[in-house]
């Protein structure tokens, strides 16, 4: 009996604490986007219209989708070592996961052990079926907007990539399309895919310049 | 059920038949009574059940083991913290561990002590210069989560291994 009193206490504390926990888990599983950052916008390709010459329109188009780019949806799996970053502090990843031979991790510690095909909300975990790391050779993490330009530009740096097949990687690739659908607590990739993806197309259009 | 042989703390196991979703926590603690390594949170976020997985080329990283599945460490060598202590004999980086009292409860502490390990290996490969040390040693114990907050004497009793053997780890 010497718990008689502050029982109900603890119990009341405890049924408050699950009922927040089942709110919050709720809003969770509603996708609420209350708890999804919003994200930036793009100009379309017409807006950069009245930019002469060509080659600083094409430039400018690229820096639009830089935006893109250069948002933690993309960098962070574009890094400069071995260690992909997370989260829009671009904090190193947790737990410490490592690129592996082929970009999927390490054997004891593949990508899919936690990422599965889709986001998982509940533990906030991020997912698509094909989830990796972008080869070294494609790390943006830490370039200037112009150095990633030249380097998605050269098929040995990009994938064996031409220029229109950047189109189709930007504006359609599933797992590049997960940036504006990345889940809980992440900022989304500004525009939507198919704005990105305009954009490419419209800087291929005018000559694929690249900014300085 | 799938084929597992691996190394663990230089004795080769197996091969020996074991359920494809068994973890390797449950395998190391329940079916080799190696209870060092502790289970946690058991989704790969407070890294108290981390290991040394050494690879082919001589370098090592802490790999958790809540989360996956023993048959993923097949062919592998790794190092829990039952591996460390040679013939009774602590290690310094253990040695300071204790002399900072650098943990309270315990319940982390192999998973800091194998990272740091870790750390102090890759540290006598690369060198780095002293002014460089406290983020190195931040961003490697970094993930690893102590509920009774002894991080800070974590980081000192680590710091002090190097800063006793310089030559050894800092350029």
């Amino acid at each position: 009996m010497i718990f008689a009193s502050p029982l109900p206490r603890r119990l009341k504390a405890l049924a408050a604490a699950c009922l927040l926990a089942g709110l919050v888990s709720a809003a969770a599983a509603t996708g609420q986007t209350a708890d999804i950052p919003a994200a930036g916008t793009l100009a379309s390709p017409d807006s950069f219209a009245t930019i002469e010459p060509t080659e600083a329109r094409s430039a400018a188009l690229f820096t639009e989708l830089g935006k893109v780019l250069t948002a933690p949806r993309c960098v962070n799996c574009h890094p400069a070592g071995d260690r992909p970053r997370q989260g829009d502090e671009r904090r190193l990843h947790q737990p410490p996961v490592f690129r592996g031979a082929d970009g999927h991790g390490l054997p004891a510690m593949r990508c899919d052990t936690c990422h599965k095909a889709a986001n998982f909300e509940p533990g906030r975990i991020p997912g698509h079926p094909k989830w990796q790391l972008a080869p070294l050779e494609m790390a943006w993490e830490g370039k200037t907007l112009g150095q990633i330009c030249r380097q998605i530009s050269a098929p040995e740096r990009n994938g064996g990539r031409t220029l229109e097949d950047l189109v189709e990687h930007i504006g359609t690739d599933s797992l590049v399309g997960w940036a504006w659908a990345p889940g809980y607590g992440r900022t989304p990739a500004p525009g939507t895919q198919a704005q990105a993806g305009a954009l490419v197309q419209a800087w291929i259009d005018t000559g694929a310049a690249c900014p300085d | 059920m799938t084929s597992l042989s691996l190394t663990i703390n230089g004795r080769a196991y197996g091969p020996m038949d074991v359920r494809d979703e068994l973890t390797m926590n449950d395998f190391l603690r329940e079916h080799l009574g190696l209870t060092g390594t502790k289970f946690g949170c058991g989704a790969a976020q407070c890294l108290s059940c981390a290991v040394i997985v050494d690879r082919p080329d001589g370098t090592s990283h802490t790999n958790p083991t809540c989360v996956v599945a023993a048959i993923d460490f097949d062919g592998l060598s790794i190092r829990t913290v039952e591996g460390h202590a040679k013939d009774g004999a602590l290690t310094a980086l253990q040695t300071a561990f204790v002399e900072h009292f650098a943990f309270q409860c315990g319940y982390c502490t192999a998973g800091f002590l194998n990272e740091a390990q870790v750390l102090l290996e890759r540290l006598e490969r690369q060198k780095v210069a002293r002014g460089d040390l406290e983020e190195i040693i931040g961003q490697a114990l970094d993930g690893h989560l102590c509920r009774c907050t002894g991080y800070v004497k974590y980081h000192q009793a680590v710091r002090d291994v190097i800063l006793a053997d310089p030559g050894r780890y800092l350029v």
